[in-house]
């Protein structure tokens, strides 16, 4: 006798007894119902069929020689709950009838059953399976909407608390319904209970935004947003923009506020002002200087003679000249901070660019007496590049290297290959470099201020340029120098860009 | 004239200073002059003069401040005035103005004088402090 197959759609009876004869008439009876039928001839056959595939019902003999019918009954629920089990009995008494029960059997058939009773018992119980399928399969998809409910909210709580920006939700009644801990940060609170009231809390500024969000007209669809400065000193910025959140079309259920650090935007903004303000400093000195001179001319009480009037005069033009250049690097500045700059690409080789600018500075060289160490056959060393913008690079270094040599000083200027970089090497026998005006040296209207540098004109510019320079190709620059022995400049160009 | 008042110009903007000198000249006082903040010390330590005029920004945005406070910790010092010339003013964007009463305190400069110099401004000034001495 073999279990079930599963594929048949008849209600699948299993008959535990001990007895053939009922055996035998039960499942011909049962058959002839539109059952499938299985039989067990003993407990041990009936936890063997009755766990090893899903019955829709069983019948199971109370007293058998082997297993009791209980624990047959129990072995079998434990494994299939919607078994729906029947305990036949001829003892029946109301003690076996309260213990089957409790040990999950639907009813007991009291022995000897007729057909009908059988029948009759069979076709309740089954219509009891069916419902209590159905119940489970409700119930199940029950719990997994729930679980996806619980899935989605889990999947929101944590994106809203990955965000660094603050995330505040009000409700109508001014309880924080919603938000991340990065929203504490920016209240200045240690915590917030769920559902607190939380208007009281916040900064007036923030409970205006509410207050008009939560009386905005319904055809109004607007958001706020302030910037606070919530630390003095530039410390510690926010920008707070507040939306309503709304219901229906209609009604406003709440505000949603999110909180955003801008503080280093701020910080970015600051640095950006005081270059204004330098830079108006810087234009103001000479400018300052030539009104001076043009004033003393026209004072009647001051008599210059004429030297010294020719003398002013000359010095002005230079403070112009001087003026003119700062305007023009503050241009080219400008063009590369706006990346403006229409760049035309090719092959450049270095050696030319030296040999052109070396050219260029051939007077100044010659008046301070220098000598210039340089292998005008080096050709080896091209790059792609804006030939212009390397041009003006190296006219900076060169010309900072004449500008701060002594007289007879020398200039050493060395090309070769590093890497995947071509290295030009500029160095000078001038004055040299503080070790603590080495850090500033990059930086705009830096200028090492010192007996030596008074009278070497500058804008203060050039080195902020040729960094710029450098950057835009990112390539690097270093330098080395010594407080009166002079500075070696490296620039480091990648060779295929 | 050997009375004439000897003044202490410093400024690092060697043009500044020399018309400056020529305007304060003009008006009957001796000028000595220095370019920086360290040798501005030097020179009034050497010839004790009867005011100094220092510029604000030199070497360092602070160089005229702490000339001025040396000046003003020193026994001479305290009995001569001291003049801030600056052109750093609010539209420069620079924070002092010395137009607190903590940053005046600090630097215990007499008086600033703006940029470009009002000559009879600065006489005007000059002489209302030595006025108040007598």
């Amino acid at each position: 006798m073999t279990a079930n197959s599963m594929n048949t759609n008849k209600p699948k009876v299993l008959i535990v007894d001990d007895e053939k004869g009922l055996r035998i008439g039960a499942q011909r009876l049962l058959e002839l119902e539109g059952y499938e039928v299985t039989t067990a001839e003993n407990g041990t056959e009936g936890i063997k069929f009755g766990t090893e595939t899903e019955f829709d019902l069983a019948v199971i003999d109370l007293k058998m020689p082997d297993i009791d019918g209980l624990e047959v009954l129990q072995t079998i629920r434990k494994k299939f709950p919607n078994t729906v089990c029947f305990i036949a009995t001829a003892y029946a008494s109301y003690e076996t009838a309260v213990e089957a029960t409790r040990l999950g059997a639907h009813s007991y058939i009291p022995k000897p059953f007729s057909p009908e009773e059988l029948i009759s018992n069979l076709k309740e119980g089954y219509q009891k399976r069916l419902v209590n399928l159905e119940a489970e399969k409700w119930h199940r998809e029950r719990e997994e909407r729930l679980l996806e409910v619980a899935f989605e909210k889990t999947r929101l709580n944590t994106i809203i608390n990955s965000i660094t920006d603050g995330v505040l939700v009000i409700n109508k009644e001014g309880l924080a319904v919603l938000y991340n801990p990065a929203v504490l940060r920016f209240l200045e609170l240690s915590g917030i209970a769920v559902e607190e009231y939380i208007l009281d809390k916040l900064r007036p500024e923030i409970l205006e935004l509410f207050n008009k969000l939560i009386n905005q007209a319904p055809s109004e669809h607007k958001s706020y947003t302030i910037q606070i400065e919530l630390k003095p000193n530039r410390e510690f910025f926010v920008e707070i923009t507040a939306s309503a959140v709304r219901h229906s079309a209609v009604n406003v259920a709440g505000v949603v506020i999110v909180f955003k650090d801008i503080t280093e935007l701020k910080k970015i903004e600051f640095v950006k002002s005081q270059f204004v303000s330098m830079v108006s400093h810087e234009l103001k000195a000479p400018i300052a200087a030539v009104y001076g001179f043009l004033k003393l001319f026209n004072d009647d009480s001051i008599k210059l003679t004429p030297e010294q009037r020719k003398d002013y005069e000359t010095r002005s033009m230079v403070r112009l000249d001087g003026l003119l250049k700062m305007v023009n690097d503050l241009l080219d500045i400008s063009r590369m901070e706006l990346k403006t700059v229409h760049r035309e690409i090719k092959k450049v080789c270095l050696h030319e660019i030296i040999i052109s600018i070396l050219e260029l500075f051939q007077i100044d060289i010659s008046k301070k007496g220098l000598q210039v160490i340089f292998d005008k056959d080096n050709s080896a060393h091209c790059i792609n590049a804006d030939s212009d913008e390397i041009s003006r690079l190296f006219t900076n270094l060169i010309s900072n290297a004449i500008k701060y040599n002594r007289d007879q000083g020398i200039i050493n200027i060395n090309l070769y290959q590093s890497d995947n970089y071509v290295v030009t090497e500029i160095k000078d026998s001038g004055i040299g470099l503080k070790p603590e005006d080495k850090q500033k040296l990059f930086s705009e209207f830096f200028r090492a201020k010192n007996e030596k540098t008074k009278n070497i004109s500058g804008t203060g510019l050039g080195l902020s340029i040729v960094k710029r320079i450098v950057d835009s190709y990112s390539g690097k620059i270093e330098v080395e120098s010594e407080f009166g022995e002079g500075t070696t400049f490296k620039v480091f160009l990648p060779t295929i860009i | 004239m050997n009375n004439k008042k000897k003044i202490l110009l410093v400024d690092d903007d060697l043009d500044l200073l020399e018309q400056n000198k020529l305007l304060i000249e003009s008006k009957g006082y001796e000028v000595i002059t220095a370019n920086s903040g360290k040798e501005g010390f030097e020179v009034f330590k050497k010839t004790k003069p009867d005011a100094c005029v220092i510029d604000l920004i030199m070497e360092e945005h602070d160089s005229g401040f702490i000339l001025c406070y040396r000046i003003k910790n020193d026994e001479h010092g305290k009995s001569i005035p001291v003049f801030i010339l600056t052109s750093a003013t609010y539209d420069t964007g620079f924070k002092f103005g010395a137009s607190t009463s903590e940053e005046r305190e600090w630097i215990k400069a007499d008086a600033l004088i703006h940029k470009p110099v009002i000559i009879e401004e600065f006489v005007q000034k000059l002489e209302a402090f030595y006025e108040l001495k007598k």
